[in-house]
């Protein structure tokens, strides 16, 4: 059943700048794969948004395993861009990403501004790509955190790529850095046009019998219920500082969680380590999305976005 | 010789399905040692030996993560329609711990069928090495080559053995699980203890040579267990000049492909090797193709099997 067709008199679709999205649920990258994998448990076509795994310039073969641990509502985990590289993603994995209904938002990471900028033209030459996701602070490489830790690179960074490319771009920031409103603003001055918050937390899991890190990448980062919370705090923050739409992303694991996020000033989500625990969630949610949205008595998503008020 | 398969290709667990399921029957069958038994037609209907499910506790966020375990039977209906999958599990952390003390009623998610699978691969004499709880992808294994049970939509069709022998190494007697059921598919069964309170004193491995060569038959080799033990066999095997698989053990947090948690070095035909995702193209590799963990005992403490 496709939900715009559900007798809820409720508009599920939303606009994140010049990307229209036909609902507010995406799915997060680096927690779907390339969307194939999961054609067998989840209808693709329903979602609102997919972005497959970041891509680098280069191939990456990623970090040595262990690479994930379980900690607790969590996980960490130190894969650290695993991925065959832009070209291989454009002939193997983006005709699939494409032939599907929902918007295909390409993460990209570069070493360099200039690296990002030269990705983000070659993505724009090629079809079938809705929009951009610079990962900017992705804590498991050296590199790419920086954009996502100083205002300044922040902003030269999504400027250069506006520049660049004509397609949307989101700017995915890093809750690891003391004032990540900062870091949105300047995100907004260079162009974004929404934000996505938030990447894992920087963390750190130990064997005290053996005093070693469980890793083997020693510090991961953590995803999961466990960080809701800050990623609820960082849209709520960045909400009331910026014009432009954000995406949350944090411990999503069902409706609730969703309209929390909506609520608190996102308009539309991105799950992620759910999709590994609970591989349907994606559409357990969108199937309790207008329901939800009904009972605040909404007829769109935007009725309810950022409407959370004070005692 | 027997053909070779290489199983590193690109696949996708098209066939998984995801259900929420009721515990039917949980009950010890050797020392810290379970079986678990639940109705679940779509999986059990797909499943092949070697692949698995991941398995959660429904309804709570610590263990968050499913964890893989291997479908050890599946237990078909009156109409002979597969119905019910067993597992057999150690107790080795949380989720295992809590699972060994659920009750018939209590719910779990799973979804599979996951992972490769044995390719079928035309064989005489199939010998399987087990370490401690690596037992439990081969019974059903054995039953398919012994044309007792046939698994898959429609039926994987196997080429019937002339024999199928276990070689079955534990810590102790014990923790030896379920070495009826292999004996009652027509299994020849080999015993080894690292303490001598069973079977032959000593590595599992020590049992292959013997069987091989007292062996009328061109023998094939499938191994499941501790990383050094498979590490040793698959040297053995490639001494002796046979065909031999593994089933690796990695952790996961997804068991579909999209985390990239399971790596492990495999060579192509280069030699060069690259991570792969075993829950994808494995957990089923060739022997020769598997770059060993070499201090896998070090990274991950296990309880002495
Ligand atoms: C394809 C596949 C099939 C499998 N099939 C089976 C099967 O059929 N039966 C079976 O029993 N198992 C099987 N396993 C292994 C099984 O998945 C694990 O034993 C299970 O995930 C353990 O979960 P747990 O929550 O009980 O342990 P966890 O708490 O997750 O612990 C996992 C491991 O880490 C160790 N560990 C835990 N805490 C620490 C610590 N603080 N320091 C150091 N080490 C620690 C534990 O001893 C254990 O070995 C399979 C694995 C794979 C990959
Ligand atoms: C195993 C794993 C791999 C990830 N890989 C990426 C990635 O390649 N690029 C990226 O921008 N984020 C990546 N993330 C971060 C997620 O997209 C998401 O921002 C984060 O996990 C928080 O959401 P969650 O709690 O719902 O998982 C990864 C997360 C996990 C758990
Ligand atoms: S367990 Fe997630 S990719 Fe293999």
């Amino acid at each position: 059943m496709n939900p715009t067709e559900t007798p809820h008199p409720v508009r599920l679709d939303v606009q994140l700048g010049r990307l229209r999205l036909a609902n507010p649920i995406a799915v997060a990258s680096g927690t779907f794969g390339y969307a194939r994998e999961m054609a067998g448990l989840v209808d693709l076509a329903r979602l609102g948004a997919i972005l497959p795994k970041t891509i680098t310039q280069e191939p990456r073969p990623g970090n040595p395993p262990p690479r994930t641990v379980e900690t607790a509502c969590g996980m960490l985990n130190s894969i650290g861009l695993d991925n065959d590289g832009i070209e291989a993603f454009i002939a193997e994995k983006l005709p699939y990403l494409a032939s599907l209904a929902p918007a295909t938002i390409v993460s990209i990471a570069g070493r360099t501004q200039d690296e990002f900028t030269r990705m983000a033209a070659r993505m724009d030459a090629v079809p079938g790509v809705d929009a951009l996701e610079l990962n900017v602070s992705c804590p498991n490489v050296t590199g790419g955190v920086d954009f996502g830790t100083d205002p300044d690179s922040c902003r030269r960074v999504v400027a250069g790529v506006r520049d660049a490319c004509s397609l949307p771009v989101l700017a995915k920031l890093t809750p690891n850095v003391t004032n990540v409103v900062a870091i949105a603003q300047a995100a907004e001055q260079g162009g974004a046009d929404a934000l996505s918050l938030v990447n894992t937390c920087l963390g750190m899991a130990v064997d005290w019998r053996r005093r070693r890190p469980i890793l083997g990448n020693v510090l991961g980062g953590l995803s999961g219920p466990a960080i809701k919370p800050i990623a609820i705090r960082i849209v709520y923050q960045v909400a009331a500082a910026v014009d432009i739409p954000l995406m949350g992303i944090g411990g999503i694991a069902n409706i609730n969680d969703v309209m929390e996020f909506l609520v608190a000033g996102a308009t539309a989500v991105q799950i992620g380590t759910a999709n590994f625990y609970n591989p349907t969630v994606s559409v357990k949610i969108l199937d309790a999305l207008p329901d939800a949205l009904a009972r605040l008595g909404a007829t769109c998503v935007a009725d309810v976005v950022g409407t959370i008020t004070k005692q | 010789m027997t053909e070779h398969h290489h199983c590193t290709c690109t696949s996708y667990a098209d066939r998984a399905r995801q259900e929420t399921v009721a515990v039917e029957e949980n009950v010890q069958v050797a020392r810290d040692t379970y079986r678990v038994r639940f109705a679940c037609e779509q999986i059990a209907e797909g499943i092949v030996p070697g692949q698995f499910v991941m398995m959660r506790l429904a309804g709570v966020n610590d263990p968050l993560l499913g964890r893989p375990l291997a479908m050890y039977n599946v237990v078909p209906d009156e109409n002979g329609r597969p119905q019910q999958l067993e597992i057999v599990y150690r107790v080795v952390g949380k989720m295992t711990r809590r699972l060994s003390v659920l009750e018939p009623g209590a719910l779990l998610e799973v979804w599979g069928p996951l992972g490769n699978g044995f390719p079928p691969t035309e064989t005489e004499h199939l010998v399987m090495v087990a370490g401690g709880i690596g037992q439990t992808p081969l019974l059903s294994l054995a039953k398919e080559y012994l044309h007792r049970q046939t698994y898959g939509s429609p039926p994987r069709q196997v080429r019937q053995a002339k024999k199928v022998t276990l070689c079955y190494g534990t810590g102790g007697g014990e923790y030896l699980a379920c070495v009826e059921d292999f004996q009652r598919a027509g299994v020849e069964v080999r015993i080894s203890t690292d303490d001598g309170s069973a079977g032959h004193r000593g590595l599992v491995t020590e049992l292959i040579r013997p069987v091989v060569e007292s062996s009328d038959h061109p023998c094939r080799i499938v191994c499941c267990g501790p990383e050094p033990m498979m590490a040793a066999t698959a040297q053995l095997a490639g001494k002796l000049g046979l065909h031999c698989q593994v089933s690796l053990e990695r952790s996961m947090a997804c068991g579909l492909g999209i985390c990239f948690s399971c790596v492990a070095k495999i060579r192509d035909e280069s030699g060069r090797w690259d991570y792969r995702r075993t829950c994808v193209e494995g957990p089923v590799f060739e022997a020769e193709d598997v770059e060993f963990q070499q201090h896998f005992s070090q990274l991950k403490q296990r309880p002495k099997v």
